[in-house]
């Protein structure tokens, strides 16, 4: 048995310790994310969103509401729950879903492929 | 000035979530758990060096493999081929809507990989350039009454040419394909392009040095998933289909020089994929930003940027290996460096298998449902079709929970790491007489299995896409 030699003893125990390390350091940060509340507005200046890409978050269940407001025509395409909606210059169109399926997805100016929002999706 | 990086593939209507902190440490553990166990319990005689091949029935193998049928293998290969750069040339430029790109870059990129693992190297028999030179070169025979004569292929030459062009099928898709400050993937005319110019160079090839000898090294597809074939149960051998020792067949995988560039090759391009949203995405947004600073148009600095960080990542995972490599031959009793080299690389198919299956596992089973309904019916994407009633039909996303993808993911390195690491125990059993520093080696092919699994698993944690 190998593992009676000092060397292997040593190693096992630097790996305990580096596992206990890990679940204490990820104990810490796994309650940090939060959930997106109430109607979020984007933007949409000269085709792109205004401050960046949006960035929202849901648990499964919740529900997704935002609101595009934009300067140029297109049509909004929220990718993955493959939702489209038409917009028009100067005028505004509001979502209003159930967050059902989990993961990452992009929602764009489709005509522009311009991405304007990153859903989240957690379980 | 400062801009985002653009998602790459064309395909991706959604990303997985990073895999959640407490998976990641338990992935991380049990891991290091099973290494330092395998170490104790290890076996003192090899195990997979010999293949164990039986043959199967002789009616069966004879139905199999007989004349006619290989000839229908290679038409229908031929047929998809030929099918795949029609859409790419004909249907709609949407690459989510067109049979091409889903074809050749899911479920033929990712599919064959899958299947060959658990039954051996089922492309062999559907590779429409194998098909189409043995057409060409039966022709010549019969035509001249003698057999085309070929160029000797350089020996040390070996698999290089299919590491590249492993790398190179990548680049065309995510390097390639993104373009800047928009967020558009490859377009199916390039692809349709791509496949032309690859059939063209792979048939020339195979004129100068013979169908079988460059599907053997040079022929990136039959080199890259024949690799995974390798950990398959059954092979062909004397004309004769056979059951084998599953993973016994990777022993002998590497003995052509240059194959372990291609399972590092693997590792790399998957990896970069997998880093460039999460943990390169700082790196990648500065080189470019400095690029565009620098007057380098967009498309050309983010092709730049990516392109350097892909042949880093290749360079990283093979000096990753060679350090490991480099360790065992100072263990006494070792064989020489090159011999260790070429030696140890069939341990890293099983890893290059789990980074495939951690970061496309949920992309193919989300895109074969399109594959097999709408891409399928209107293959053009241009609604003019509907040959099976299917194109209304979309992808369920809800087919697959984010857990279900978690445990996948991690589980699949998990499994990786540890026939990885029962591959190198037995090649260092059959390569040290003395049982004691054969597993003293071991230690640094541990070392280097652990890195890739943790660097997978740390991957899949930050972000996946």
């Amino acid at each position: 048995m190998l593992l009676a030699t000092p060397r292997v003893a040593v190693g096992a125990a630097i790996a305990i310790a580096a596992i206990v390390l890990l679940i204490v350091l990820s104990g810490n940060n796994s309650n940090s994310d939060t959930t997106t509340k109430g109607v979020t507005t984007i933007a949409i200046k000269n085709g792109k969103p205004v401050g960046g890409i949006a960035q929202l978050t849901y648990n499964r269940g919740e529900e997704v509401r935002f609101k595009v407001d934009s300067d140029v025509s297109d049509e909004v395409h929220m990718h993955g729950y493959d939702i489209m909606k038409d917009v028009k210059a100067g005028g505004s169109v509001s979502f209003d879903f159930p967050a059902t399926i989990e993961g990452v997805f992009e929602a764009e100016l489709e005509g522009r492929k311009e991405q304007i929002l990153e859903l989240t999706v957690n379980p | 000035m400062s801009f985002f990086l653009p998602l790459a593939h064309a395909l991706v209507a959604r990303k997985d979530l990073p895999v959640p902190a407490w998976l990641f440490a338990w992935g991380a553990s049990i891991v290091l758990i099973v290494s330092f166990f395998a170490l104790s319990v290890g076996w003192r005689t090899p195990r997979f060096e010999r293949d164990r091949w039986r043959p199967l029935g002789a009616g069966l193998s004879r139905a199999l493999l007989s004349p006619p049928a290989q000839v229908a293998y290679g038409l229908v290969g031929v047929f998809l081929l030929c099918l795949a750069i029609y859409a790419g040339l004909r249907g709609t430029e949407a690459p989510d809507r067109n049979f091409a790109l889903t074809f050749l870059y899911v479920t033929t990129w990712l599919g064959f990989p899958l299947f060959s693992v658990f039954l051996g190297d089922v492309f062999r028999p559907f590779n429409p350039w194998r098909a189409a030179g043995r057409v060409v070169g039966g022709a010549f025979t019969a035509l001249a009454g003698q057999r085309p004569a070929h160029l000797r292929y350089p020996e040390r030459l070996g698999r290089w040419p299919a590491a590249a062009g492993l790398i190179a099928v990548v680049w065309l898709e995510i390097v390639y394909g993104a373009s800047g400050g928009v967020a558009v993937g490859l377009d199916p005319h390039a692809a349709a392009v791509a496949a032309l110019v690859y059939s063209a160079y792979t048939l020339a090839m195979m004129a100068l040095f013979g169908v079988e000898q460059w599907c053997r090294t040079g022929e990136v597809f039959s080199v890259y998933f024949g690799m995974f074939g390798r950990l398959g149960c059954f092979g062909v051998k004397d004309g004769k289909l056979g059951v084998r020792r599953p993973l016994s067949a990777t022993t002998t995988w590497a003995t052509v020089p240059g194959s372990a560039a291609v399972v590092v090759a693997s590792i790399a391009t998957t990896s970069f994929d997998g880093a460039q949203e999460g943990a390169f995405k700082g790196a990648l947004e500065g080189t470019f930003n400095h690029l565009v600073d620098a007057g380098v148009g967009l498309t050309s600095a983010l092709r730049l940027t990516d392109t350097v960080f892909i042949l880093l990542c290749f360079a990283g995972v093979g000096l990753v290996y060679l350090i490991g490599v480099r360790g065992m031959a100072g263990v006494p009793g070792a064989p020489s460096f090159e011999k260790l080299r070429a030696g140890f690389a069939h341990t890293l198919i099983p890893i290059a298998f789990a980074y495939l299956v951690a970061h496309y596992f949920s992309l193919f089973v989300f895109q074969e449902q399109a594959q097999f309904t709408y891409l399928l019916s209107d293959p053009l994407g241009t609604g003019t079709t509907d040959l099976f009633g299917t194109t209304s039909s979309g992808i369920d996303f809800q087919l697959l929970s984010a857990n279900a993808i978690w445990y996948v993911q991690v589980g699949a390195l998990v499994v990786g790491h540890v026939i990885g690491l029962t591959l190198a125990h037995d090649r260092a059993t059959a390569y040290w007489g003395d049982y004691r520093e054969a597993a003293r080696s071991q230690y640094w092919m541990l070392a280097v299995m652990v890195a890739f699994t943790c660097f997978g698993l740390y991957l899949l944690s930050v972000a996946n896409a």
